[in-house]
């Protein structure tokens, strides 16, 4: 809720976006975070990586048609906000938003490893839209991280923590580490989500 | 401020809702990684400028069939902040209930001048406008003979202010046992659009649908 809840406008509710979220508001820019436009020339700074997993629901079956949207900081551990516009260390080539519709419930986006911001480790925020649910939010995190140990969105989720870590999967794509993680979205083996709209 | 999360609720009759819906409380998110958790949309999006207009697929092009609507509304935030400059993504189902999309297999009737898909912007106000058709109710559930009541599916995308929602039509007979208005209760009211007279507008039916983003991350860079 915002700071002055009793004068707040009651919410419009969110909703599903059911299974036909349109393939023509697709943007393949949005799925390489690491280029700002295809053929303009200028780059994302930082180590590319690819992060590549599945959408699986109750029954461990693909979610297929499912929305991933990414938020991440540059490589120097800045976001990209209206706060910090002016700052040294925006990376010009970079937004750290990532937007793909999955039609088979498998995803892969590539970008580059996050610097962690004061306090925290590397760490990717993701939104899940999809057919059956509304928005569903959560925050992932690399394999050898130090700073793993003492961020404070995984010392939040306790013994679940390794549920949020991405695994470093030792293969290279185009030169980019893959790094694999899967979101269960119900049942055995669930990913901890978080309440952005209550916390 | 709450103490706990929330516990999402499962559509009655909704099998995705079923197989997907997280069954744990959600957590908390530490204060002090509460920035990290805003995403800001950036200002990237395009739009073709007859999108507005959903009821031909070109401008060229002549109407779909069933009703052509107008729907007009602001988008804001809790505060009343008007959420300028933002993408509305808007798709919904032809006058049969069909969407052209390719994993849509129900075999209702497709409409060759109909696109059901379009992307407008807020103005410096947080105003938008686009015409659609009338989508047609659909059958979600055959076994049950549960349907899926009229309904056009928004995205707002600007800022900080990010939310998918439907916009619903009053009193339609399906709406009370659709899913999702069973999960929102007495608040499924907000998401229905307000019937006005059309004014000058080319169409036969006209609604007014102000949409309102929750939440502290609409409202985190204001
Ligand atoms: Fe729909």
């Amino acid at each position: 809720m915002s700071p002055d809840a009793k004068n707040a406008l009651p919410a419009t509710n969110e909703d599903t976006c059911g299974p036909y979220f349109p393939i023509y508001f697709r943007e393949p820019a949005l799925e390489d975070l690491t280029r700002v436009d295809a053929g303009v020339v200028g780059q994302a700074s930082g180590t590319p990586i690819v992060l590549r997993g599945r959408v699986l629901d109750r029954h461990g079956d693909l979610a297929h048609g499912a929305i991933l949207e990414l938020w991440q900081a540059n490589a120097k551990g800045v976001y990209r906000t209206p706060a910090h516009g002016d700052d040294a260390d925006i990376d010009p080539w970079f937004d750290g938003f990532g937007r793909l519709r999955t039609a088979s419930g498998a995803y892969e986006f590539r970008t580059i490893m996050p610097g962690a911001a004061a306090g925290r480790a590397p760490n990717i925020t993701v939104t899940i839209f999809s057919d059956g649910i509304s928005r569903i939010v959560t925050q992932l995190f690399f394999e050898g991280q130090g700073a793993n140990a003492t961020d404070p969105v995984l010392l939040a989720v306790g013994d679940d923590a390794p549920r949020l870590i991405a695994r470093h999967d030792g293969r290279t794509a185009n030169g980019a580490e893959v790094y694999l993680f899967d979101i269960v979205m119900a049942g055995d083996g669930e990913t901890p989500f978080f309440d952005d709209l209550e916390s | 401020m709450s103490t706990e999360g929330r516990i999402l609720g499962i559509g009655p009759t909704d099998n995705t809702s079923d197989q997907r819906t997280p069954r744990e409380r959600l957590r908390l998110i530490p204060a002090a990684a509460r920035e990290s958790f805003v995403p800001v949309v950036p200002a990237r999006f395009r739009a073709s400028p007859h999108e507005w207009d959903m009821t031909r697929t070109a401008p060229d092009r002549p109407r779909a069939q069933g009703v052509p609507i107008e729907v007009t509304g602001t988008v804001r935030t809790q505060s009343g902040a008007p959420v300028r400059h933002a993408l509305l993504e808007v798709w919904s189902a032809n006058h049969f209930g069909r969407y052209r999309h390719i994993e849509d297999q129900s075999g209702l009737e497709l409409d060759d001048n109909h696109l059901g898909m379009g992307r407008v912007f807020t103005d410096a106000d947080g105003a938008y406008r686009f015409w659609a058709i009338s989508p047609g109710a659909y059958l979600a559930r055959p076994d049950i003979g549960r349907w899926r009541p009229k309904h056009i599916h928004l995205s707002v995308s600007g800022g900080a202010s990010r939310l998918i929602t439907q916009m619903y039509f009053p009193d339609e007979p399906n709406n009370a046992a659709d899913p999702m208005a069973i999960l929102m209760g007495d608040a499924f009211s907000r998401n229905v659009g307000k019937p006005r007279d059309v004014g000058g507008a080319d169409v036969e039916e006209a609604y007014d649908f102000d949409i309102v983003v929750g939440g502290r991350n609409a409202t985190f860079f204001e």
